[in-house]
């Protein structure tokens, strides 16, 4: 009785409800009886991980569905003992180097030449190639990325990457070069939707159009997000009517319940308070970028004409600066700060404009 | 107004007048003083008061011309118009005069070890090591110090005035110390003059003397009596209110402690004198015993003929000048009587007392003046402030040349600056007075001798200043002040120069009236003088600190909080010593050179309540306490704080205080012998049981040779320093040691350390009597080093002095090496010199994060001084703190800058931009180790954000809040990367995706059954989390990771019932986890524990504990390999063992082949 999300998780590249073209191209790689390393990239919730293990199961048979744990703990040269978690079949390992914070570096060197020396015995019946597959890659130290450019090359023979990650943009153009980029963009409204219908008919359950549309613009086509919601729609309320309230996570309410705050009032204690409601965000790890992408949509639908541009322009300045910081609270708390004080700015201007 | 008068013609006329009212005011107010308010004074009283005026006068003159003039006549005219016949000199021959104030004191020191013969026997032995220092100092300082003769009339009096005020403020007894041996010097000056002019009436003057002796004795003594308390009542006043102190003391005293002082000395001087003469080959001295008779009589009609013939002297001034030369021995003479008037007043620069007199009698009437017209003075008040606010900085700054003057030229006026200068800042007109020897302070009063008057100046200041008579001039009369006033000799130099002369006389022999007062305990109490004989001349306070060596200016008062010393009640005074050697400690450090001797030598220790004296009583009373039943003495809050119930004492405070010194002087006090280990000592565990143990069991030698044999156990301390060092290897377990060694010591021990509160030293302390030392007082050590410098020949001006002791922190060990540093290169500062020194000498203090985030935001003179490398200084006091505090407190800061709301936010803005870009250069910092960029983060990390946002902070700095949230995110991506890994089969998504997205749905999934159906939904939770591969602990950490804002977490919502019957539910059943348990084991536990207490169920733990037992064998390191088909039939084929021992932290995954 899981999540309807992972109970109609399609388990082959045949039954994938989207994107169906690149499905086949999927295929047709797998059948050529080798393929390149894949890059794998594309907004979460697109259906990355699942295209991914249709490809193995595509590529291995059933067999890569039998999953195990596996605790591993790795040595690093400095003595240190990196203790990391995998997921392995008979077929393939999925490691998220990450987990391993900076050590990263020695996860992918130690890890990956493990699995790629030992060689296929039964190459006849087997590919002759295992396949790791690294998730989270963008959170990959700049380290652990070079570490990876050598491992890539060298243990060609015997093993296959698959790099899964949100953006390419913190991958190193090396990296980059090496793969073959394949992207998983996010699915249209209009799939969602049918996906949702269908999820529902299998359940047993109708689903009025209108909700499964709002429940996919309110997921931002997400298909995970917009299932699970749709499952909690389903406890919530059945049968379902259009009108139907759709439960937020709670930490999109509290979002803008911030950017709420943000806007009512621009004084020092305001922001004092902003900056307790960022903290309670931030400690419940959610990420920066999503914070200021949440206040910035927020934000920008309370303001007009070009001032529109300018808190765009601001945004886009404070996320930058937060990918080059540290402290995201820091440049959170610059952002808003900036914010008020120029929304200050432009009420002000403009009460004064209406007066005169 | 003099110097006015020539340079500046139009504004003479205007003051003069009032001048001459103040000066006639005085005289009247004298004779009804000296009259009326001594009871039976003597015509030598009278004499005093005339000789007051005299001094009066000289000082005028020694400022300003016509005064002098004026003055010459008097004293001529008085007693000795052959005086006149001579030569004029120059006016510096007066202020030589005036130093030999503090040269009177050296003679004191002279005579201290005659004294000492007296009282030797009286005192304890704790005298001892006193006499011994003061003996060194006194007979040292002649031979020794040419240069220090000249330096050494400050310091004596230095220690003099700290010693009696030790709780005044700083800028208090600064003004004190100051003033007050110039002033001596005045009156020294007029006795002189009069005692030579007596010289030819002597014969006259003899007889009346005699007689004048006797009742002055008398009077003498009872006046002594009431002096000293009105000073100490004074002192008492300024202690409670160090700014409106001084006024009033000066005001106050005058009146009567100063005549009463002066009174004094002028009787005494006549005894002294003729004893002085006698001995003396200087024939100046006899005619200071002349004196008396003559004068009274002459001085009023002298005063009254200074007041007409204010035009003409110059000629006869100069004649004054020429009797100065020919004065300096008498004064060295009568110089120890004033020092009783010194003490009594603290004197006025030598313009003043023109302006003092007026003060005095203004200063009544002004009281009663002022009251009424209170209510609108507050009006003028506020407006007056709102435009201090407002006004400008200074217009034309450097317009104006800054004159050279001559050296000293200032010396002995004190002003007041008020307003805004237009060509300089007022520090720099501060600085300028300073270094021509004058001195500046803060409000009027009666001593100031010019109030120097800006654009835009304070009303009060200047209504004070007219009713105080004081001059009021502006920035270019001071500056013209400076170009023409005639340089002088500094009065330390002069004083050295007499003290040369002095020096081959032979010591005698004299004594101070005693005082029989009660001895107080408050600091103003002047130090109890030993009475020798009837007409025994005081040894003076300031004698004692200048005379002995040792380090403690409150010395005296040392004696009287010590119980032991009993015999001492007379003499403490007087401590003689044996002379040591010169040349001893000159290969001494000056720290050990003039380590005190004595308890009484400590600085800072002198009070009943003090360290020192509580460790003596301690000490005294160990065999004592220490036989009470053992129960005793470990009690931590046992009884009064006399630590009796302690074994061991626990001395703790900053380095530079005198600990070690403290505990070394009071073991010898009490004749104990200690052993001391330090930090150079291993102290192991091993070595100090045996080092220290075998030494405490020893029994000195030096009982055989004297016979008495005594246990050794009895008279043992054994100190162990630096206690806070022993640490690492080397002394490892020293600590423990240490507690169990006191726990079965036979003896007393002392620890010492510094941080009191240092973790190791925390279990230490519950062991020891705990005695904690502050810094002393700047006055105190002020003394103390004044005295030493002098010792050493070492002139440093006053402020000078207080910078560096502040410079320092306070620690009087770097001030000695400060001080020994700079006489090795430089016997005389001056004062720019020094000032630059104390600077470069500062000790650099570490500032505690809060400070240095209130320093960095605070607005107003704190700041307005820094440069912009302090500023940047205040980042690295700890770098990598700094930045968060500002960072966090930016905000509660409201800058000054801010007009408006908008404004502030602007700021805020550019604020939190600028702690951005230190923020991107820490992240450079720290992940490629450029710690080269540093300053550059301190700047925008500290410097521009404290810029910006400059102003004042609403409230304490708070503790920056990042640090605890970023551990505690922290923790929470722990608890999410262990959710996914957990789910990671099922689940297939990326940790992040989990808290974004499915934790919130899967929360309510898991609650919503047991919500909609209480207990009966509990299987249908659990059927989910087995789905999902969670275990009891993660369920809690989902809930804890998504709860928001506070609110409640709705699992801990539901009925207890339901929770047990989840519980129930969950623990029937073994659950078969792809992964490995053991990692969690500890935090299974403690979540047991809570459900436990939580819902209450006994019944459930009960099941725990019978399950525990069948599955102690169970393996919880199994590493499962495990594939979903297989799961339910695996469930099943364990369900005869599944009762899992969840309980106690077994693990609880069950080894399951799946291939």
């Amino acid at each position: 009785m899981s999540l309807w999300v992972d109970k109609y998780r399609p388990t082959s590249l045949g039954k994938l409800d989207y994107h169906k073209e690149q499905a086949n191209q999927l295929k047709n790689l797998v059948q050529c009886g080798d393929f390149p390393h894949l890059l794998v990239y594309g907004p979460s919730g697109a259906g990355k991980k699942t295209r991914i293990m249709c490809l193995l199961r595509e590529l291995y048979g059933p067999g890569v569905e039998k999953l195990r744990i596996e605790h591993q703990s790795i040595t690093a040269p400095s003595k240190k003992k990196i203790e990391i978690n995998t997921i392995a079949s008979n077929y393939h390992l999925e490691v998220n180097p990450s987990d391993a914070g900076t050590g990263d570096r020695v996860v992918v060197q130690e890890l990956i030449k493990t699995v790629a020396q030992s060689q296929q015995i039964q190459s006849s019946t087997q590919r002759e190639f295992k396949v790791v597959l690294l998730t989270e890659v963008d959170q990959l130290t700049k380290d652990a990325q070079h570490a990876l450019r050598r491992t890539m090359e060298k243990y060609m023979a015997t093993c296959r990457l698959i790099l899964c990650c949100n953006s390419t943009s913190k991958v190193i153009a090396p990296i980059r070069s090496r793969c073959l980029a394949v992207r998983v963009p996010l699915p249209s409204v209009e799939e969602v939707r049918t996906v949702l219908t269908n999820v529902c008919r299998k359940e047993g359950l109708s689903l009025p159009g209108e909700l499964a549309k709002q429940i996919a613009d309110k997921s931002g086509r997400n298909l995970r997000k917009a299932l699970l919601m749709c499952e909690a729609c389903r406890v919530q309320q059945y049968p379902f009517s259009a009108d139907q309230d759709i439960s937020e996570t709670d930490w999109e309410v509290y979002l803008r319940e911030t950017a709420n705050a943000i806007v009512s009032q621009q004084s020092p204690q305001r922001l004092l308070e902003v900056r307790g409601r960022l903290y309670e965000l931030l400690t419940h790890c959610i990420p920066a970028e999503i914070i200021i992408k949440g206040l910035v949509s927020e934000l920008l639908s309370n303001c007009d004409g070009h001032l529109k541009a300018e808190v765009a322009q601001m945004a886009a300045h404070y996320e930058h600066r937060l990918q080059l910081g540290s402290k995201a609270i820091y440049h959170l708390e610059a952002f808003v700060a900036k914010f008020m004080a120029v929304y200050k700015k432009f009420m002000e201007d403009g009460l004064d404009g209406m007066m005169f | 107004m003099d110097i006015r008068r020539f340079f500046a013609p139009s504004k003479p006329v205007v003051q003069k007048p009032a001048q001459n009212g103040g000066v006639r005011s005085v005289e009247d107010q004298k004779r009804n003083k000296a009259k009326p308010g001594s009871k039976t004074k003597s015509p030598e009283t009278v004499e005093k008061s005339s000789v007051k005026r005299k001094k009066r006068a000289v000082l005028h003159s020694d400022s300003e011309e016509e005064e002098v003039e004026k003055k010459p006549k008097k004293s001529p005219q008085e007693t000795q118009k052959p005086a006149k016949g001579a030569p004029p000199p120059k006016k510096h021959p007066v202020q030589y005069v005036s130093e030999t104030d503090s040269d009177s004191d050296t003679f004191v020191s002279l005579k201290k070890p005659t004294k000492s013969d007296d009282n030797g026997l009286s005192k304890s032995a704790a005298a001892g090591p006193d006499k011994k220092a003061t003996s060194a100092v006194s007979s040292p300082p002649k031979p020794s110090c040419r240069k220090g003769k000249v330096k050494s009339p400050p310091t004596p009096a230095t220690p003099k005035a700290a010693a009696s005020l030790p709780k005044q403020t700083h800028t208090s007894v600064l003004d004190f110390f100051g003033s007050s041996s110039i002033q001596r010097s005045d009156k020294k000056l007029v006795a002189s003059t009069k005692r030579k002019a007596a010289t030819q009436d002597m014969d006259d003057s003899q007889s009346d003397e005699a007689i004048a002796r006797q009742l002055q004795m008398d009077e003498d003594l009872e006046k002594q009596l009431h002096d000293d308390e009105e000073f100490a009542r004074t002192l008492a006043m300024l202690d409670e209110a160090p700014q409106p102190k001084k006024a009033r003391r000066e005001s106050g005293s005058p009146s009567k402690s100063s005549t009463g002082p002066a009174q004094l000395s002028i009787k005494i001087s006549p005894v002294s004198g003729s004893q002085s003469r006698a001995n003396s080959k200087a024939g100046a001295k006899g005619p200071s015993s002349k004196k008396s008779p003559v004068k009274t009589s002459s001085k009023l009609a002298s005063m009254k003929r200074k007041e007409e013939e204010n035009a003409r002297k110059k000629h006869e001034g100069a004649t004054k000048m020429v009797i100065s030369p020919k004065k300096e021995p008498p004064r060295t003479s009568t110089s120890e009587t004033q020092n009783v008037a010194k003490s009594g007043m603290p004197s006025t620069a030598k313009s003043e007392p023109v302006t003092t007199p007026v003060s005095k009698k203004i200063s009544p009437k002004k009281a009663e003046s002022v009251s009424p017209e209170d209510a609108e003075k507050k009006r003028v008040n506020s407006s007056a402030y709102r435009n201090y606010l407002n006004r400008e900085g200074p217009r034309a700054l450097g317009s104006k040349e800054i004159p050279q003057g001559a050296e000293n030229c200032l010396e002995g006026l004190t002003f007041v600056v008020t307003g805004v200068m237009e060509s300089m800042e007022r520090d720099d007109a501060k600085s300028l007075i300073e270094r021509y020897g004058g001195k500046v302070t803060g409000n009027v009063s009666r001593k100031t001798s010019y109030l120097v008057l800006g654009r835009d100046s304070g009303a009060s200041k200047t209504e004070k200043a007219e009713s105080f008579g004081t001059k009021i001039i502006n920035e270019d009369g001071l500056l013209d002040l400076i170009r023409t006033k005639p340089g002088k000799k500094s009065k330390y130099e002069i004083a050295a120069e007499v003290e040369n002369k002095k020096t081959p006389e032979p010591s005698r022999t004299r004594r101070t009236p005693q005082k029989t007062s009660p001895r107080k305990q408050t600091p103003a109490k002047k130090t109890p003088s030993s009475r020798k004989s009837p007409r025994g001349k005081a040894a003076t306070p300031k004698q004692e600190p200048s005379s002995s060596g040792s380090l403690g200016a409150g010395a005296r008062e040392a004696r009287k909080g010590l119980s032991f010393d009993t015999a001492e009640r007379h003499g403490a005074s007087t401590t003689t010593a044996a002379p040591v050697p010169d040349t001893e400690g000159s290969s001494l450090l000056w720290v050990d050179k003039y380590r005190p001797h004595t308890l009484k030598g400590l600085i800072g220790q002198q009070g009943e309540q003090s360290c020192a004296n509580k460790l003596l009583r301690w000490l005294q009373n160990w065999h004592t306490g220490n036989t009470k039943p053992a129960a005793a003495r470990f009690g931590k809050f046992g009884g009064k704080d006399d630590g009796s119930g302690f074994k061991a004492a626990l001395l703790s405070g900053p380095p530079g205080v005198g600990k070690t010194t403290t505990a070394a002087l009071v073991c010898e006090e009490l004749g104990y012998s200690y052993v001391e280990m330090n930090a150079s000592c291993t102290r192991s565990k091993n070595n100090l049981k045996e080092v220290v143990a075998e030494s405490l069991n020893n029994t000195s030698i030096k009982s055989f040779y004297s016979g008495a044999s005594q246990t050794v156990s009895s008279k043992h301390v054994l100190i162990m320093d630096e206690v806070d060092g022993m640490a690492g290897n080397e002394d490892r377990g020293g600590i423990q040691e240490m507690i169990s060694l006191i726990k079965q010591s036979k003896i007393p021990i002392i620890c010492m350390c510094n941080d009191r509160n240092h973790q190791k030293i925390r279990s230490l302390a519950n062991y020891c009597f705990d005695l904690r030392f502050q810094r002393p007082r700047l006055e105190q050590i002020k003394g103390a080093m004044m005295s030493i410098a002098y010792k050493e020949g070492l002139k440093v001006p006053a402020p000078a002095l207080n910078e560096l002791i502040l410079a320092s922190n306070q620690d009087i060990r770097q001030i000695l090496h400060n001080l020994s540093m700079w006489s090795a290169k430089d016997k005389v500062m001056t004062y720019d010199q020094v000032k630059a020194d104390a600077k470069n000498a500062r000790k650099d203090m570490k500032l505690g994060p809060f400070d240095v985030c209130r320093k960095v935001f605070s607005a107003g003179n704190e700041t307005a001084q820094m440069s912009l490398m302090d500023k940047s200084d205040l980042f690295f006091h700890d770098y990598s703190l700094a930045p968060l505090f500002v960072q966090e407190n930016y905000l509660h800061v409201r800058p000054a800058a801010a007009g408006n709301l908008k404004c502030h936010l602007v700021l805020l803005s550019k604020t939190a931009d600028s702690i951005c870009d230190g923020d991107l250069v820490d992240r450079q910092i720290r992940s490629r180790q450029t710690w080269s960029l540093l300053p550059t983060q301190a700047i925008y990390a500290s410097v521009l954000p404290g810029e910006l946002m400059r102003g004042y902070m609403s409230q304490f700095p708070t503790f920056p809040s990042w640090l605890g949230k970023f551990s505690s995110t922290g923790k929470h991506n722990r608890t999410i990367q262990e959710l996914a890994s957990h789910m990671s089969l099922r689940a297939h998504v990326s940790k992040q995706a989990i808290n974004l997205d499915y934790l919130p749905y899967l929360r309510s999934a898991l609650l919503e059954p047991l919500q909609r159906y209480g207990a009966d939904g509990a299987t249908k939770a659990v059927q989910l989390m087995n789905d999902y591969d969670i275990i009891k602990e993660d369920m809690d950490s989902i809930m804890e990771i998504s709860t928001w804002g506070g609110q409640p977490d709705p699992y801990s919502k539901l009925d207890p019932k339901v929770k047990a019957a989840f519980t129930r539910a969950y623990n029937k059943e073994s659950h078969l986890t792809p992964y490995a348990l053991q990692a969690v084991k500890k935090g299974r536990r403690g979540a047991v524990d809570a459900e436990l207490g939580e819902g209450g169920l006994e019944q459930e733990s009960q099941e725990l504990a019978a399950e525990e037992d069948e599955d102690v064998a169970a393996d919880a390191m199994v590493k499962q390999k495990k594939m979903k088909a297989s799961k339910e039939t695996t469930k099943q084929q364990k369900a005869g063992d599944s009762g899992k021992g969840k309980g106690k932290g077994k693990g609880k995954g069950q080894g399951k082949g799946k291939k």
